[in-house]
């Protein structure tokens, strides 16, 4: 299978651990990832709050080059992907807009029309590529560990437009765990918002929400928070230790991972090339029940 | 855009540096403005049931912060108040509220609408949607790319990594001017 790749901003500048797990994964899924040239911003951070038009010609510049490649496209992260959905939906229904939005597109020599698949990673994995697929590659399966999925808001909400996952009882990031030969359970606020968007305007109370998942992930006795959001990532691994003292509580110690490094290292693919280097929390322990280190 | 004042809102944990005024202008075409937007919305047919307040994780934890009372203010007809006060930029965009409503209202997109409203008005907001804008109109994209570094403190970067050069648009300028028109249509 065929993609137009399309990781967004926050992967390629700050998360190039994910990006990397995600390009040595896919040819052994037989997936091909093509690069979108002169892709910019999904617009959804930046402008959404700000100025609808902008917004929405940010999204469908780039789902106009999409078109233009003639492909699906694959999106990582979970802001960008519900930005790309709300922007179709609008734009199917507001032809005004349609119009204004392709008169100032149409000077880079692109047209959307609206027609483009996209693709959300739960998508390709639990859907696309499915059980038999990623099963029959796993060759050194994570058996004797326990997860916590974590699909992250905008993977599930708002259900009135179509989202990859159930709104109150996600399940395909379960599954997919599952499918790599760990167990997952669920745990309490599994569906609540990891805060951060409120990075920049109150950090206490990011760490203040992230800290109560930790802590019920911890309270679990699982071995490990698993992820494919990278705004979710970034709070959870990246701002772990900053959690810790926010909330006055060393002992939360929990590995983080993207679900891609663990899909990687299922099928047998080194640490390092899957940016497990990069993580911050805790993970070497993991690792090596694996068998990776 | 040019703003002139330059302060802080505090909300419970850290402040927001802001750009923009204080004052009030125009403040009945305000009010037209967004009750003709917020009139889409359904606000009014709100029953106060608090479903939205009872799932959202920032009215749980700063004091101010209430997704029901934001529609009840609406309702009142008490519009400025939400304008002035900040409390709506400490929304998460978790989506727990537009889920929850049995009346499909959306406090989420409420907010979102004042927001913008705060912007065509020129009032004080989060300096960091500027920065943002700023980068995409240079860039392309919203972030510079930001020091990576392992749990052994080495660096590392794409390139170490063996990933490709950051997509960006070609013609930077015909991008950028196409935002900066759009931008421009909010303030007049």
């Amino acid at each position: 299978m065929k993609v137009a790749f399309y990781p967004g901003c926050t992967i390629q500048t700050d998360q190039i651990g994910y990006e990397a797990s995600v390009r040595n994964i896919m040819p052994k899924l037989n997936t091909e990832l093509i690069d979108m040239e002169g892709a910019s911003c999904c617009g959804f951070s930046p402008f959404s709050s700000f100025n609808e038009a902008a917004w929405y010609y940010s999204s469908a510049r780039n789902m106009a080059i999409a078109e233009r490649m003639n492909l699906p496209m694959l999106t990582l992260c979970n802001g960008c992907h519900l930005s790309f959905t709300e922007t179709k939906h609008v734009l199917t229904k507001d032809q005004v807009m349609k119009a204004k939005i392709n008169e100032k597109i149409s000077r880079e020599g692109l047209i959307y029309s609206g027609c483009l698949e996209l693709i959300h990673v739960f998508e390709l994995f639990h859907d696309k590529l499915g059980e038999d697929k990623i099963k029959h590659v796993v060759t050194k399966p994570l058996t004797g560990l326990k997860f916590g999925a974590h699909p992250g808001c905008h993977a599930i909400r708002p259900s009135k437009l179509i989202r990859p996952d159930d709104s109150e009882n996600p399940k395909k990031l379960d599954e997919m765990i599952q499918w790599l030969g760990a167990e997952t359970m669920d745990y309490p606020g599994k569906i609540d918002c990891c805060g951060s968007s409120l990075a920049s305007t109150s950090g206490k109370t990011v760490m203040e929400m992230a800290g109560e998942k930790l802590k019920n992930v911890k309270n679990l006795g699982l071995d490990g928070l698993v992820t494919t959001c990278p705004f979710c990532f970034k709070i959870f691994d990246n701002r772990q230790r900053a959690i810790q003292s926010v909330i006055r509580d060393t002992s939360i110690e929990i590995p983080v991972f993207y679900y891609t490094q663990l899909l990687g290292l299922a099928i047998g693919l080194k640490p390092e090339i899957l940016g497990l280097d990069l993580n911050q929390s805790p993970i070497d322990a993991v690792i090596s029940r694996i068998g990776g280190l | 855009m040019e703003y002139k004042r330059y302060k802080y809102i505090r909300v419970k944990g850290s402040r927001i540096s802001t750009y923009g005024r204080f004052s009030e202008r125009r403040p009945y075409l305000i009010k037209q403005r967004l009750h003709n937007t917020l009139k889409k919305m359904n606000a009014e047919v709100c029953d106060q049931c608090g479903k939205c307040s009872s799932a959202c994780p920032v009215a749980a934890r700063i004091d101010g912060f209430s997704p029901r009372q934001i529609i009840a203010k609406i309702c009142l007809g008490k519009e400025d108040e939400l304008l002035k006060s900040g409390v709506i930029w400490t929304c998460t965009s978790c989506l727990k509220c537009k889920e929850r409503c049995p009346e499909e209202i959306s406090p989420y997109d409420v907010i979102l609408a004042l927001r913008r409203e705060t912007i065509k008005e020129g009032r004080q907001h989060p300096t960091e949607y500027d920065e943002m804008i700023k980068t995409v109109i240079e860039t392309g994209i919203a972030m510079q790319p930001q020091p990576a570094r392992t749990r052994k403190r080495e660096r590392k970067d794409r390139a170490s990594l063996g990933l490709p050069k950051i997509q960006k648009p070609k013609d930077q300028e015909k991008y950028a001017e196409a935002i900066r028109e759009l931008l421009k249509e909010i303030e007049s």
